[in-house]
């Protein structure tokens, strides 16, 4: 696919216009933030493989970055929805 | 039986040492946008209604002005990585080009962010006002300055491409550099949605 990195821009541009209008339109709800971090991953896994160019290098050092972004927006995720205790 | 196997570098691109620099960068930022989102929990409601008071319009162009810079780096990147010894000069101009509109953008964020940060310190905001502004200020006045030092490297990279300084089998600067600029790019993609939108 020799136009592989406008597909890969496009991809960006568009999750990021939908991230926008999220809170654009303030229509953001825990459903919605569910949504938002995983098209979050997806850019960022996009930014490391095609950008970045570590699709094409050896595991242990892709795996670096793609490790960082699942911990951290699983980390965010975990924050966001663990209840909050109700102060006494 | 044939086999599929698909050839994989033994190292990312660029110098090692820049992957060592974007690890620890990646583990601070990390750490930064944990402690955003934990502390947010403490106060959900104070973090809730200072969000109201950014422009998460300004936001929104950083992100499309930082992943279309990536954009034209990795063409810049392409440019030379795909020369030939007949071919140094078109490559070099090209990069150059691909670079130039990459520059762009990094002075375009620092003009929209500036204009952002005029707007919040204009109201008499600052790191004491309270968590969510702390965070705000420290992360995006960190993350501004690997802006303004990316946009310098991508500046000395696109001077040498000037001088057809890239020769066929010389990449590492240039691959360098991009990998810095998009360890940027990635950094706000998440900084993005966790500190303007999710509320």
């Amino acid at each position: 696919m020799k136009k592989y990195l406008e597909f890969v821009w496009a991809i960006l541009a568009i999750l990021t216009v939908f991230a926008y209008l999220l809170g654009y339109l303030k229509i953001i709800s825990t459903f919605f933030v569910a949504v938002l971090l995983f098209t979050t991953f997806i850019k960022g896994q996009l930014v490391i493989d095609y950008f970045m160019g570590l699709k094409d290098v050896r595991l242990r050092y892709r795996i670096i970055p793609t490790l960082w972004l699942s911990i951290i927006i699983t980390l965010i995720g975990v924050a966001y929805y663990l209840p909050i205790a109700p102060s006494q | 039986m044939s086999q599929n196997i698909a050839i994989k570098e033994k190292y990312p691109p660029g110098d090692f040492a820049v992957w060592i620099i974007i690890y620890v960068e990646l583990i601070t930022f990390g750490l930064l946008f944990l402690g955003y989102a934990f502390s947010r929990r403490g106060d959900v409601a104070m973090f809730n209604e200072s969000q109201l008071m950014l422009n998460q319009t300004s936001g929104f162009i950083n992100t499309l002005i930082l992943v279309t810079s990536s954009y034209f780096v990795i063409k810049a990147v392409k440019a030379i990585t795909s020369m030939s010894e007949e071919s140094i000069a078109e490559a070099n101009a090209k990069a150059s080009k691909w670079l130039l509109l990459a520059i762009g953008c990094g002075v375009a964020f620092g003009f929209v962010k500036g204009a952002e940060f005029y707007h919040i310190f204009g109201q008499g905001i600052n790191l004491s006002t309270n968590k969510f502004f702390m965070f705000y200020i420290m992360l995006t006045a960190f993350h501004f300055m690997h802006v303004m030092l990316g946009t310098f490297i991508l500046f000395v990279i696109y001077k040498k491409t000037k001088t057809e300084g890239y020769i066929f089998g010389d990449y590492r600067g240039i691959e360098t550099g991009a990998s810095y600029w998009h360890m940027v790019d990635l950094l706000w993609i998440v900084l993005f949605p966790l500190v303007y939108i999710i509320r």
